[in-house]
């Protein structure tokens, strides 16, 4: 209301729909003639970031955040000039502009800020800090439970004295031992590197910038500013939306849609790690990924010279009393393709006809189900190494307990133990035991979802009709659960798509071993990228594997959003 | 307090769509209970919600006292509103429900308190004002509702059909004490509802809208005796008058009106209301009846030449009156190509006869089958042109 | 599949899906309860075949009660008796004779025991000279196959019973018993306590992030309508569908040149935003009714004043499934802290990945490991448990209907 006040609304009657005049009181004039100015000088600073890019700091800067500087003030150069015209001549869209640079510079200064004051790096600190200060730290948790319980119980009733003193108590534990953990994790290291920061000149012109812009932001973002430029309720709106949205889109540009970008351009360069060597190849890399070779080869067991040259032995098979010969140029990359494929034709009806039989015999209204349904679950979220650990040593060869069960049921030699991770027939299936271990319980809460979905009567009428269970399950259940099932058959396969973690562990110390047996695709990648140091390359078969997973994915996108969608959008 | 004006409001609510409210021009005084009513989708919500600035004014200008509010944040425009579903915050007490809009302002804690123990004491919530919203009533929830928009005295209080969800009982008691907070507090008041009985009873005057546009806004009692048009004519009133397509014989000074098999003389003092009547003979006209100018036969002295024969569909008695439903083998009066009665969602049965009510004395003792005579006060009768609907003034 | 309430064919049905029910709870519980088992086993346990999965330790006397000084003395039992044997000295002379008439049978006793008969015999074309012994009260003639050492056992119970034999031929006597030093000593030595708080903290900062944007965001989505607000939207849906595997590179590169190779800055920033949690946040203001927000704003309250006043504290469901999903994610993950923090900086590691690194397959200090995969494993466990209703509901209708 106070801000209302100051400005005295009249109206022009002649154009009163389009437009309207106001007289702003003394304040909000001066501050806006100030913003005008504010805007000039801000553009004299972008001309200085440019050249300090460029020149300056260019040997410290790496190219990246170089050009996206150079870019962003050019930019900011241009928002800046327009909106210090815009708002002395009051503009309607000099709001919105003075806004948008107003508000992109903090945030940017911000970061840059941050980063000069070393406070990413800081985070590493943070940590050290947290180790040694656990103790407080576990005392801070507890009073923020304590809070939270409390909150619970005044929840149903909001008054009363009792549970209000437990909060307040439980705030003050949780703010003795935040002082203790202060004292604990010691942060001096921290200040000092802070006091030297400040003392910079780069630093402080960020600092200056940031609060000046976010003074600035302040000053446009105000209601009065609002009427000063007769700003309409849908702009405002446009504003305030794109305003909230602003933390979870520059994350989302940054961080998913710029990567997402470079990706598909790294890939058609060869290009290494550290960035000393990058030549644009076009389609070589993948072409390089996807060559094979065919040849009808004399005799069986032929061998590479059978093969254009550079080409490996993917395959050898007989045909028509013909020996055939499958060549790749990427041989571990086809061999990943050719193990993912067995890899998933066995996993996915492992983890998937499991969750079908167990999901039907859940919904029964028997008593414990839920209590079978989340023990069901565990495996999907104790995490993937703990987990992978723990299968490596049920396989071990010698003490594992695989081997002494099987032993056990009279299906192997005491001693003579299968060494399952260690040979070439059995280290892939024993991954998709892990895997199908891991995800049948999810699957099973996915299938109980799909069973509410099934009307009552159905059922009903087969049991007046006699069926008995099995036929109920093979008549009913199963082609009811048919979105259901293919829904989990893509989710199950995308995922089986991108196995990495379980060969990672089980095939310690030579992931892919014994003898590329468990070579995954991702694996391929992950050794390309950061083994062998060519991330153009890795680039390349990253967008090949996506292509194949987008194939998966495209089926079910196109439900899952109208789904997604049906909240009110559309 | 403050004076609401439309001028030729419009509201669109897509680009190509329909006008929701078309041109607009209204003005409700300072310190008025204005109703709007009209059937459903008529546009009241959105003529509502304009003033609220819940939605956009897409053409026109909309003040509050001296100020364009067109674009002004609904927060800034100081007006309260109560929603049909009371929109409750339901983690909030009933005092921080009533509180809310003062803590926002930031008044200090002691005011809030006693201006919100005020409001509960005025709405007679003092004892809930501990308990959530769930574990209220629907009447206490509607009187929360209430308290929410008092407590911060704001210049216009908006109801957006506030009593609809309410028991009927209950809705007789809210309808009491809303008209008298009004009237209390003197502050302007917006009001919605399709319920002919509040609108009646509530409104200072009552505007009543359909398909986005003004039909007439006028005193209830003056809405009621005259319609300016056929719809109002057919929308005000319950149950509804009785419209049918009459042709006009006789002479200027007692002309006659004929319908179905029946025909009744105009008594004189319908053409001192309806002066261009006697242009009209010769060709058609709409009679309007409302029920109540029926009378059996023998209780008002009325010539024989008012009186006709009708055959009882049906016979509702209730205590002081009985409504006598007949039918008249005429096809009923249509508006823009539908039956009127229909558009209040009343399932016309046939297209080929006109539904007529009767509502005599209680005392009388009427069968289903029989036939009755009765005598009509064609001095009170509405006379509509079959073209435009305008009345025959 | 609804089970008839009676009868005898329905009791059968019933059997039989517990049956089911508890085979695979079996199943999946079993692996678990080896990796508690083997956590708390002392090193020699681990080795033991066939495994078990009730942690032992040799059972032991205070030395004191055999006579000796020092420290507690293991018990061993032999077959033919049941008194305990406390290994008194585990380095003697032991002598083995084996019997002229049973080559196969070994008798062990101490070396200065048995006397020379002066005959010989002739074993696999070796001269050896004949002794007699005396076993069980009989004379035995036998010839003295080896020399070697082993151990002295004395009968706790009678200290006269004395036996020498081979240490690892005689069966230690075992008890119960968990050793929970285990723990402290992965945490302590191991480096796992540095790796643990790491992880604590990117998860913290990380599921804080999340709701913080995926609030703001959600209600812009749901609640703010402005120009092209839900083609972005769209854009967000499809962008759940990139696999993570296509970012690695990239965000490698971007993390490079912003310096924060291994830095735990790498593990938190980017991962602060999430296009899931923003649909499901959006999605629960969606189905908050439009007037509440109204009538707040009728009250003049501002828009971050309605979202953390009124939408915030009526969706806190969906912030905990948010933030257990988030914990979940936060806490388990490998691959980019694999890629991230590579260059053997122990202090910016995290938990899972140390935990990869701690041992391969067979190695020594299993036990140890074991420890460090349960630390790793419980918290997840527990929130989910904890957190299970949300997180269920949420998971089944994430993409479902
Ligand atoms: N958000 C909207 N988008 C598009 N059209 C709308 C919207 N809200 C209302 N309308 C349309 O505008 C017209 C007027 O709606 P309004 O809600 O004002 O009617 P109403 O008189 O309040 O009816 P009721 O008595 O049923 O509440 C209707 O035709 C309706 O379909
Ligand atoms: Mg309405």
């Amino acid at each position: 209301m106070s801000e209302t006040n100051s400005v005295d609304a009249t109206i022009d009657s002649s154009d009163g729909v389009s437009r309207r005049i106001t007289r702003p009181d003394g304040d909000l004039g001066a501050s806006l003639k100030l913003l005008s100015l504010w805007h000039l000088f801000g553009a004299a600073t972008c001309v200085i970031g440019i050249l300090l890019a460029r020149r300056g700091g260019a040997a410290e800067l790496p190219w990246m955040p170089r050009f996206a500087l150079q870019g962003f003030f050019s930019f900011a150069f241009v928002a800046h000039m327009a909106s210090a015209y815009g708002v002395s001549a009051r503009t309607r869209w000099a709001r919105p502009a003075s806004l948008a640079v107003n508000y992109l510079v903090t945030l940017v200064g911000a970061a840059a800020t941050l980063h000069l004051f070393n406070a990413y790096r800081a985070i590493g600190d943070l940590g050290e800090g947290l180790y040694k200060a656990f103790v407080p730290f576990l005392v801070i948790c507890v009073g923020l439970i304590w809070v939270l319980v409390a909150g619970q119980l005044l929840a149903n009733r909001p008054t009363a004295v009792g549970p209000n003193n437990l909060r307040k108590a439980g705030w003050g534990l949780a703010a003795l031992a935040g002082v203790w953990f202060v004292i604990k994790a010691d942060p001096s290291g921290l200040i000092s590197s802070f006091g030297d920061s400040i003392t910079r000149s780069l630093t402080m012109g960020a600092l200056a910038l940031t609060i000046c812009s976010a003074l600035a932001t302040r000053l446009m973002w105000s209601r009065a500013a609002a009427q000063h430029f007769g700003t309409k309720a849908s702009t405002e709106q446009a504003l305030s939306g794109l305003a909230f949205l602003s933390p979870n889109l520059i994350g989302f540009l940054v961080f998913f849609a710029f990567p997402l970008l470079f990706s598909l351009w790294v890939s058609f360069f060869d290009w290494d790690t550290t960035n000393t060597h990058r030549d644009f190849i076009g389609l070589g890399n993948y072409v390089k990924a996807l060559s094979l070779d065919f040849s009808s080869a004399p005799q069986a067991n032929a061998g590479t010279e059978a093969l254009k040259p550079g080409y490996q032995v993917l395959m050898n098979m007989d045909w028509f009393g013909q020996h055939w010969l499958i060549g790749a140029r990427d041989i571990e990359f086809w061999l990943s393709l050719r193990n993912i494929t067995v890899f998933l034709v066995l996993a996915v009806p492992l983890a998937v006809l499991p969750a079908l039989l167990l999901s039907s015999v859940l919904t029964s209204r028997l008593p414990g189900m839920k209590i079978f349904r989340t023990i069901y679950f565990i495996p999907s979220v104790a995490g993937v190494i703990g987990v992978a650990i723990v299968w490596g040593q049920m396989f071990d060869a010698t003490i594992g307990w695989i081997n002494y069960l099987l032993d056990l049921v009279g299906l192997s030699e005491a001693g003579a133990g299968q060494g399952w991770l260690t040979e070439r027939s059995t280290a892939l299936l024993a991954m998709v035991i892990v895997f199908a271990w891991m995800s049948f319980g999810f699957n099973t809460v996915l299938y109980l979802a799909g069973h509410q979905g099934i009307p009552k009567e159905l059922y009903e009428a087969a049991e007046i009709d006699g069926a008995n269970p099995w036929q109920i399950f093979r008549k009913i259940t199963v082609p009811q659960l048919r979105n259901t099932t293919f829904y989990v058959v893509i989710t199950t396969s995308i995922l089986a798509l991108q196995l990495f973690d379980i060969v990672w562990i089980l095939a310690r110390p030579a992931p892919g071993g014994p003898n590329n047996a468990t070579r995954t695709p991702v694996l391929t990648l992950y050794q390309e990228a950061f083994t062998n140091n060519r991330q153009g390359y890795a680039s390349a078969l990253a967008w090949v594997l996506f292509i194949i997973i987008f194939g998966f994915t495209s089926f079910q996108f196109r439900r899952q959003r109208d789904v997604a969608t049906s909240g009110g959008l559309s | 307090m403050s004076v609401v004006s439309f001028s030729s409001v419009s509201k669109q609510y897509k680009g190509d769509g329909p006008l929701a409210v078309d041109a607009l021009d209204l003005t409700i005084e300072d310190g008025e209970f204005m109703v709007l009513v009209g059937p459903s989708g008529c546009g009241k919500s959105t003529a509502l919600r304009m003033i609220a600035g819940l939605e956009e004014i897409t053409g026109g200008e909309l003040r509050i006292g001296e100020r364009v509010v067109n674009d002004v944040p609904p927060g800034d425009r100081d007006i309260a509103m109560v929603f049909q579903n009371y929109a409750l915050y339901p983690h909030m007490t009933v005092r921080a429900n009533i509180g809310f809009a003062l803590e926002v302002a930031k008044v200090p804690k002691a005011e809030i308190k006693s201006r919100t123990e005020d409001a509960a004491e005025m709405l007679g919530l003092t004892e809930y004002l501990d308990r959530l919203p769930k574990a209220l009533s629907g009447g206490q929830r509607q009187r929360v509702a209430m308290g929410r928009a008092i407590v911060r005295s704001p210049q216009v209080f908006l109801m957006d059909e506030p009593l609809s969800n309410l028991d009927a009982k209950l809705r007789v008691q809210m309808r009491s004490e809303i008209i008298h907070i009004q009237k209390r507090l003197g502050t302007t008041m917006v009001y919605v509802t399709h319920d002919q009985i509040e609108a009646m009873t509530m409104g200072h005057r009552v505007a009543v809208m359909r398909k986005g546009l003004l039909q007439q806004v006028a005193a209830p009692q003056d809405l009621y005796h005259r319609p300016a048009n056929l719809f109002v004519a057919a929308f005000i009133g319950s149950p509804a008058m009785n419209l049918v397509t009459a042709a006009v014989g006789g002479s200027a000074e007692r002309p006659t009106v004929t319908f179905a098999e029946h025909t009744l003389a105009i008594d004189h003092g319908a053409i001192e209301r309806y002066p261009k009547l006697p242009d009209r003979i010769g060709s058609t006209v709409i009679l309007g009846l409302r029920p109540e100018h029926f009378v059996m036969e023998g209780d008002a002295d009325l010539p024989d030449d008012q009186k006709l024969t009708l055959n009882v569909d049906l016979a509702e008695a209730m205590g002081a009156e009985v409504h006598i439903h007949a039918h008249l083998d005429v096809p009923p009066v249509e508006l823009d190509g539908a039956p009127v009665a229909a558009e209040e969602g009343e399932e016309e049965l046939s297209t080929s006869t006109t539904n007529i009510i009767a509502r005599v004395e209680g005392i009388h003792t009427v069968r289903e089958d029989e036939d009755v005579r009765l005598a009509v006060k064609t001095h009170l009768a509405h006379f509509f042109d079959p073209a435009t609907g305008d009345p025959l003034r | 599949m609804s089970v008839r309430r009676k009868g005898p064919r329905a009791t059968a049905v019933r059997v039989l899906t517990y049956t089911i029910l508890v085979a695979v709870a079996a199943i999946v519980v079993f692996p678990f309860v080896v990796a508690v088992a083997t956590s708390t086993k002392n090193s020699q346990d681990i080795f033991n075949y066939p495994p078990t999965l009730i942690p032992r330790e040799a059972q032991t006397v205070p030395a004191a009660d055999v006579g000796l000084e020092g420290d507690s003395i293991p018990l061993y039992a032999f077959a033919d008796t049941d008194a305990e044997f406390a290994l008194v000295d585990n380095n003697v002379s032991v002598a083995e004779f084996r019997p002229l008439d049973d080559l196969e049978r070994v008798i062990r006793l101490d070396v200065s025991s048995g006397e020379r008969t002066g005959e010989t015999v002739t074993i696999d074309g070796e001269e050896e000279d004949v002794f007699l012994i005396e076993v069980d009260g009989a004379q035995l003639e036998v010839y003295r196959s080896r020399l070697t050492s082993g151990g002295l056992f004395v009968d706790v119970a009678d200290p006269s019973d004395a036996r020498v034999d081979l240490v690892n031929l005689v069966e230690p006597l075992e008890q119960f018993g968990p050793r929970l030093e285990n723990f402290r000593e992965v945490v302590v030595e191991k480096d796992l306590g540095r790796s643990l708080t790491n992880t604590i903290l990117v998860t913290i900062i990380v599921v804080a992030g999340q709701i913080i944007t995926s609030i703001f965001g959600g209600y812009a989505f749901a609640r703010i309508d402005f120009k092209g607000r839900d083609r972005l939207f769209l854009l967000y849906l499809g962008s759940v569908m990139v696999p993570f595997v296509v970012l690695i590179i990239p965000l490698f590169q971007l993390m490079l040149q912003f310096g924060w190779l291994d830095n735990l800055a790498a593990l938190i920033i980017p991962f602060t935003f999430t296009a899931y949690g923003t649909f499901l946040m959006r999605q629960f203001f969606v189905a908050i009714p439009k007037e509440i927000e109204e009538a707040a704003l009728l009250d003049n309250a501002s828009r971050s004043t309605i979202l953390w006043k009124i939408m915030v504290p009526l969706a806190r469901p969906a912030i905990a499934t948010l933030s257990t999903f988030g914990f979940l994610y936060a806490w388990n993950s490998f691959f980019w802290p694999l890629v991230i923090i590579n260059s053997g900086n122990p202090d910016g590691r995290v938990l899972s990945l140390t935990l990869s690194t701690l041992g391969g397959r067979g190695s020594a200090d299993l036990n140890l490991v074991f420890a460090g995969a349960v630390i790793a494993m419980t918290p997840p466990i527990l929130v989910f448990l904890f957190a299970q209703r949300y997180f269920v509901e949420n998971s089944a209708s994430s993409g479902l209907k």
